[in-house]
């Protein structure tokens, strides 16, 4: 492997903060959304529904994207460290995502489309209360993203066979099923972030490929609405799409995790063949779980409810034993750095387990029948989105500004930031849960009770996570400056 | 308690402990360090019993959950009453009542998009649901032991009015 020069090592870094300044903006403007929606189901905001949903798709739609182009980003740059990587490539798959971006902002606020992210069909062309053009603005916007998607994962893919000698190298097929053989060859297997990117390579490519698939099917029938489409294949289509891209925003992020833990406690987070065969798993897993979404259409194929609870069930596994256990074995009786990019990551490892046990008991399917479309589903995503993969891009970004400037912040602003991420957060999701529980619907505009009451505590909630993201925002900032003056 | 709250019971049980466990390694930092090495011969022996309980716990969840699957419910109940119903935005056509006590169907479906058939009993509880589907009938077995007015919410966002697509019947 060639060495990387200093110039390349910039340019690297440039397509990691555009990336993940991006997504981290994005994030920002729509965690105000997210709030605005709250407040309307607390009864302190009045706008109405047709405001109410279309706030309720951008929220959807830009929360996704925000957090898979910040992950993309880490893994971009933790992967051109390994390989060289056309920055061009990742230009394109930037500017092609923001092209889709803005598709979906034309379409949501200035035509109101309000379909959900998960523009189920046929509702985006039934009963809408939006123009066509809308519908047209938001299917080719999100072609967009799925374009730009598919082009970053097409680069993953190319890096990781190339760098690590085909599926067979990049698989670690050797250090599983001839472990001594390789040990004696001196070779080496790919590091735990490599097999992140493959994942999210194979995986995306097939997410974004089906959701092409579906998005052509959309527009097409926009175009033509004498051609009809079946509604379960596309509901298939959509939450395959949906879930998978949700899921490797996950995995994409967790890389970051890999790399700064040993950073943090001074200790080796080497590949095994155990970690090995846990990605092997998680590919799998990634793609056949998203069957969960449609345990209510008794219509699917009896075998695909199964596979989904098993699938939902058995990717908990490798998380479990492999990334989690091993962190903990990382910090357990380390010289841990406590800092807020130490405490972002370790925390984010809680918000991913607990969202996951949320994520659990909703793909059982007998407590599906009493979950599935109520609050308890956001009570789950929010929790490992939020305080999971946000704080893992959060953990990441602030390692960097913390090694460029050689220091960490007070700890007065540790836990200042540390009560309103953990503690605003945790009063913003219960509000999710209890509700969820209580069998209040998930996406009503005006929820019945105990909704709006619990809506409330959720918007205090939601204010107080507000303020220590804020604190967190200033205090990066903080120490960009320091890191700026520094090597400067 | 309903299934809800139950569920929301465990969930803070694991929660709580996931958090425990998590906060009890993070303050062994606290301690003099361990070498790597043998934190690590530890660690991975109790690793392969982790991975014991836990696959084991998720095989044995899964084998308890599949007799209260819903789909062969629906299946087996042909010989059963069969009520039909039609989701259209933003309301139901519903049979006035249904009997107590006495296994039915619900024929579900849709006249144009996709929407939920979610039952609420009349203390409010959540009791059952299906998808309502455009093209498709959906089969939902229940048995009703309680009597009273019953309220049925859409549960798959399907519009402008979707927070209000709501009726009723009655079981006695």
């Amino acid at each position: 492997m060639q060495a990387l020069t200093a110039r390349d090592l910039d340019r690297a870094r440039s397509v990691m903060w555009t990336y993940v300044s991006t997504g981290l903006a994005i994030f920002g403007l729509m965690a105000f959304v997210g709030l605005a929606m709250r407040l309307e189901q607390a009864g302190w905001l009045s706008y109405g529904p047709d405001i109410f949903y279309a706030l309720m798709t951008l929220h959807g739609a830009g929360m996704i994207v925000a957090i898979a182009i910040a992950s993309m980003g880490g893994l971009w740059y933790l992967m051109s460290l390994e390989a060289p990587l056309d920055e061009g490539i990742a230009y394109w798959a930037y500017a092609l995502m923001v092209v889709g971006v803005i598709g979906v902002l034309v379409s949501v606020l200035g035509g109101h489309f309000g379909a959900a992210w998960t523009f189920l069909y046929p509702l985006p062309f039934v009963g809408t209360w939006w123009p066509s053009w809308a519908t047209g603005a938001f299917l080719i916007g999100m072609a967009f993203i799925m374009i730009g998607w598919t082009l970053w994962c097409a680069q993953m893919l190319a890096c990781v066979l190339t760098r690590y000698g085909g599926f067979r190298g990049a698989l670690a097929w050797e250090l599983v099923f001839h472990a001594r053989e390789f040990e004696a060859s001196g070779k080496k297997p790919p590091p735990p972030q490599a097999f992140a990117a493959l994942v999210a390579a194979v995986d995306g490519l097939l997410t974004g490929t089906l959701g092409m698939v579906l998005g052509i099917a959309l527009i097409v029938h926009w175009l033509d609405p004498s051609v009809r489409l079946d509604p379960l294949w596309a509901k298939n289509l959509t939450y395959f799409f949906g879930h998978s891209l949700a899921n490797l925003t996950i995995y994409m992020a967790v890389a970051g995790v890999y790399v700064a833990m040993p950073r943090y406690t001074r200790r080796e987070y080497h590949t095994s063949a155990a970690l090995a065969v846990a990605w092997w798993a998680t590919l799998i897993f990634v793609a056949t779980a998203y069957f969960h979404h449609l345990y209510m259409d008794f219509v699917q194929f009896p075998a695909f409810q199964y596979v989904g609870e098993a699938a939902s069930y058995l990717a908990a596994i490798p998380t479990a034993v492999i990334t989690v256990y091993g962190s903990l074995m990382l910090v357990y009786r380390s010289q841990m750095r406590w800092s807020l990019g130490s405490l972002f990551i370790y925390a984010g490892l809680i918000g991913w387990i607990v969202g996951g046990f949320g994520a659990l008991l909703d793909a059982t399917i007998p407590f599906n029948i009493d979950l599935h479309n109520t609050l308890w589903v956001p009570g789950h995503f929010h929790t490992y989105l939020l305080e999971g993969v946000v704080l893992f891009v959060l953990g990441w970004v602030f390692m960097m500004l913390e090694e460029r400037s050689a220091t960490i912040s007070p700890v007065i602003v540790r836990w200042l930031v540390g009560i309103g991420i953990f503690g605003g957060g945790a009063l913003f999701l219960l509000g999710f849960y209890i509700s969820g529980a209580d069998g209040v619907p998930r996406r009503y505009a005006t929820q019945p009770a105990p909704g709006p009451e619990l809506s409330a505590w959720a918007s205090i909630g939601a204010v107080i996570l507000l303020v220590g993201l804020t604190i967190a925002l200033v205090e990066g900032i903080r120490l960009a400056a320091v890191g700026r003056r520094r090597t400067t | 308690m309903s299934v809800g709250f139950l569920v929301l019971a465990v969930f803070l049980i694991m929660g709580g402990c996931a958090v425990a466990v998590m906060v009890a390694v993070a303050l062994t930092t606290r301690a003099a360090p361990l070498p790597q090495a043998s934190v690590q011969f530890r660690g991975y022996v109790l690793r392969r019993w982790w991975f014991r309980v836990l696959g084991s716990a998720v095989v044995v969840a899964f084998v308890i959950s599949i007799p209260w699957f819903p789909y062969p419910h629906a299946k087996q109940l042909q010989a059963q009453r069969h009520y039909r119903v039609v989701a259209e935005q933003f309301g139901f056509q519903l049979p006035e009542a249904v009997p107590l006590n006495t296994p039915i169907i619900f024929d579900v479906t849709s006249q144009d998009v996709n929407h939920g058939f979610g039952i609420y009993d009349p203390t409010g509880v959540l009791v059952s649901q299906v998808q309502a589907m455009p093209d498709y009938v959906n089969h939902l077995s229940v048995e009703f032991t309680t009597p009273g007015r019953y309220l049925v919410r859409c549960l798959e966002y399907c519009g402008i009015a979707h927070a209000n697509m709501q009726a009723s019947f009655e079981v006695k």
